[in-house]
């Protein structure tokens, strides 16, 4: 099967007053048709900025496209005429964000704001938009739609805005969803509530989603596949389970050690242990070095860390890690 | 003047909270009817020396209404507040001032909490200056020893606050809170906006502060992991009341009342996966009712899996067994 998505080797530079830093150095990403791929790492290492150059998004300038291809079914689209991608956007790539309040425009009423996003990309009357709009509304499990449909942005929940958004995502049946962090603001019992809707979303149309979240526990119960992100780069990437249970990198090691876990065994103990921690912070693009961008943080680096860029090798679970390369290597021996 | 952990059994509690209330007046236009927003309806906590108590639940249930009422930062309509046995609400403002040296508040945003423009050993030295405690030098020095507690540098504290990442901030905002060395600090999501890994850091750092220094924190949150991780006590709200109030392990190993058995398996967690089929059913609907039109009855009826007729109509009085308090007609387990 060819994938649906295919990014490869995608380079993102961006000028700043530090002069040229690269956003995204070299990251690939493959999904398959109706398939999750969950994308984790701390604020700045990329996520977003992959999601915006998926979908022709970058600010340019600042920013620049400076390498790699992205392929939708086989499609390239670096370099395709502005006119092509935002007929893709909407239709064909749906997009969700973190604070749907600054997606929606607060001055038009959510059903006119569904209907438009129907009209802008299909060949319906108004009435009919409207018709699909409120259809769309009862869907994504809007209580009362018929009342709803002519609520402004800010009469509604934030639970209620995100249902909105992703309304306005699947009003053209897209083929891939892009959730960047879509219930980071949200309560847990709204976000269990998004979560099971965009899983009976994917169930009724096949569509792939790409889930970016810094929520360990979302990957869980959300992804077929993860990659793990550091300072622009995919750092590992492989099957959730994998990632899960046997992470190898150790950036994923800390990110799944550091969670404070909801557990009665914990809970019934007088004194619980202290959270395990990374050290240090995300380091800035501009100071990033020749070696390992995770070397300064990572307990267990060596000489050549500090040196070369550990490539990403593996397949099916690929790691980008100097000690995983010669732990594997040894292993093959 | 923070009392030595380990009082004597006759002592009162740091804090005692009894009945508070909190409404705000709400003006609907010109002529409309006098509207009262019920934040906070009657809540009675206390918060013991060197202890933590977590206030949970879901946005706008009133956390930070009660935790701002309880150090008078916020004017109650109704109840009392005993601080080491002192009554806050009959002291006059001045009186009120000199109480102020032993609370201390951390809030969610370390960006917006912390004055841009001043230098941030100057916002750490602020409440020193603000309470004329020590002199010039002896303030100078506490500032000093605040950076080094909470793992700042002291040659940092010349600069200024954007020349910090978040969890630096949110360091710096911990300093500050215990620069008069108040015995009571009021936590307002402390870590919600940090990543994972810089989180884990954060609270870490509380909970070492209090076994060093024999502080109580008054931890609101929403992230059930993180108030397992840091709270001795749980207190759940729901719509301005405690609805199950109980010790750590009880909370979690044996909840009673429905609401707080949906939060947790709304929680999202590691070993809940979508490879082995989990698929988190949103365990409540819909959003809880508005603060201005209070329902009759059980404010959770409208969304409670077990609510019945009598759920409706009569409002359940709150019961107390060996220290753990359900306000349900029908408590689990
Ligand atoms: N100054 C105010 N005037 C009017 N209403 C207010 C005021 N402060 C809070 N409220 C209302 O009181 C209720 C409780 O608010 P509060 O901020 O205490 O909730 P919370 O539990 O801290 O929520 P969150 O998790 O969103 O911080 C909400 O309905 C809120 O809109
Ligand atoms: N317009 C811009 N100019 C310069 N740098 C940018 C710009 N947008 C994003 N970046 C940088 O790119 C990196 C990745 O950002 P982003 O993808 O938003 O991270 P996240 O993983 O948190 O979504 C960050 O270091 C960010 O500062
Ligand atoms: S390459 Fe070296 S520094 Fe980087 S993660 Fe692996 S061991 Fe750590
Ligand atoms: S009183 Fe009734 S509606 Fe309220 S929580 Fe208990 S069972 Fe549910
Ligand atoms: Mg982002
Ligand atoms: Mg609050």
């Amino acid at each position: 099967m060819s994938p649906l998505l295919d990014v490869r080797d995608l380079r993102v530079e961006f000028a700043t007053r530090h002069g040229t830093v690269t956003a995204l150095d070299g990251v690939s990403l493959r999904l398959e048709p109706g398939e999750t791929l969950g994308v984790v790492g701390e604020s700045g290492c990329g996520k977003s900025i992959t999601a915006l150059a998926i979908m022709g998004l970058i600010p340019m300038p600042p920013g620049r496209i400076a390498g790699g291809s992205i392929r939708l079914d086989g499609e390239e689209l670096i370099g395709a005429p502005e006119r092509r991608l935002r007929q893709l956007r909407g239709r064909d790539i749906g997009m969700i964000f973190q604070e749907p309040m600054t997606s929606l425009n607060p001055v038009f009423r959510v059903g006119d704001q569904i209907a438009e996003a129907i009209l802008l990309h299909q060949d319906v009357s108004r009435d009919e938009a409207r018709t699909r709009a409120l259809e769309l509304l009862r869907t994504v499990g809007v209580p009362d739609p018929g009342q709803r449909i002519d609520a402004y942005p800010h009469e509604l929940s934030g639970g209620l805005r995100q249902r909105v958004m992703i309304a306005i995502a699947i009003s053209c049946q897209p083929r891939l969803l892009i959730a960047d962090e879509p219930t980071t603001a949200l309560d847990v019992t709204v976000q269990a509530q998004i979560f099971d809707l965009i899983r009976d979303i994917q169930d009724r149309l096949g569509v792939a989603v790409i889930l970016i979240t810094h929520d360990m526990g979302a990957i869980a119960e959300m992804a077929d596949r993860v990659a793990v992100m550091y300072a622009g780069r995919v750092v590992e990437e492989g099957p959730a389970d994998a990632i899960l249970d046997s992470p190898a990198h150790p950036y994923t090691r800390g990110l799944i050690g550091c969670i404070p876990a909801i557990d009665p065994a914990l809970a019934a103990l007088d004194r619980l242990p202290p959270l395990a921690e990374i050290p240090g912070v995300v380091p800035p693009l501009h100071l990033l070095g020749q070696g390992c961008a995770f070397a300064d943080r990572c307990i267990e680096a060596v000489d050549i860390c500090r040196k070369v860029a550990p490539p990403l090798t593996g397949r099916g679970h690929a790691v980008a890690c100097h000690l995983h390369a010669a732990a594997a290597a040894s292993e093959e021996s | 003047m923070p009392a030595p952990a380990g009082d004597s059994a006759s002592a009162p509690p740091l804090l005692e909270v009894r009945n508070l209330s909190v409404s705000f007046p709400m003006s609907r236009g010109l002529f409309g009817p006098k509207r009262v927003l019920q934040a906070v309806r009657g809540i009675s906590f206390t918060v013991g020396r060197g202890r933590t108590l977590g206030l949970v639940g879901e946005s706008g249930s009133g956390k930070t209404t009660a935790a701002m009422a309880a150090i008078r930062l916020v004017t109650p309509s109704d109840g009392q507040v005993l601080l080491e046995g002192r009554d806050l609400m009959a002291l006059d403002e001045r009186a009120m001032r000199a109480e102020r040296r032993h609370l201390a508040v951390i809030f969610q945003d370390p960006y917006s909490s912390l004055n841009p423009r001043n230098r941030v050993g100057a916002i750490v030295r602020e409440p020193l200056d603000l309470m004329g405690i020590g002199s010039p030098g002896e303030r100078e020095s506490r500032v000093r020893e605040l950076f080094r507690l909470v793992g700042l540098r002291p040659d940092q504290m010349a600069l200024f606050p954007h020349q910090f990442s978040g969890g630096q901030r949110q360091r710096i905002a911990i300093a500050r809170a215990l620069a008069t060395n108040p015995a009571l600090i009021v936590c307002d999501e402390p870590v919600s906006a940090l990543d994972v890994a810089i989180q884990a850091q954060i609270l870490n750092l509380l909970r070492r502060l209090q076994d060093d220094l024999g502080l109580s924190y008054l931890f609101i949150s929403h992230d059930l992991g993180v108030v397992q991780h840091v709270c001795h006590e749980v207190a759940v709200m729901y719509l301005g009341q405690v609805v199950e109030q109980a010790d750590r392990r009880r909370l979690f190993t044996a909840p009673a009342h429905p609401y707080t058995r949906a939060l947790l398996e709304s929680a999202p967690a590691l070993d809940r996966r979508k490879s082995a089929g989990y698929r988190r059913k949103a365990a409540v609907e819909g959003d809880p009712p508005s603060p201005l039109a209070i329902p009759a009855g059980c404010a959770f009826a409208g969304r409670c899996p077990q609510a019945q007729a009598r759920c409706r109509t009569e409002e359940p009085e709150q019961t107390v067994r060996d220290g753990h308090l359900v306000r349900c007609h029908f408590p689990l387990g």
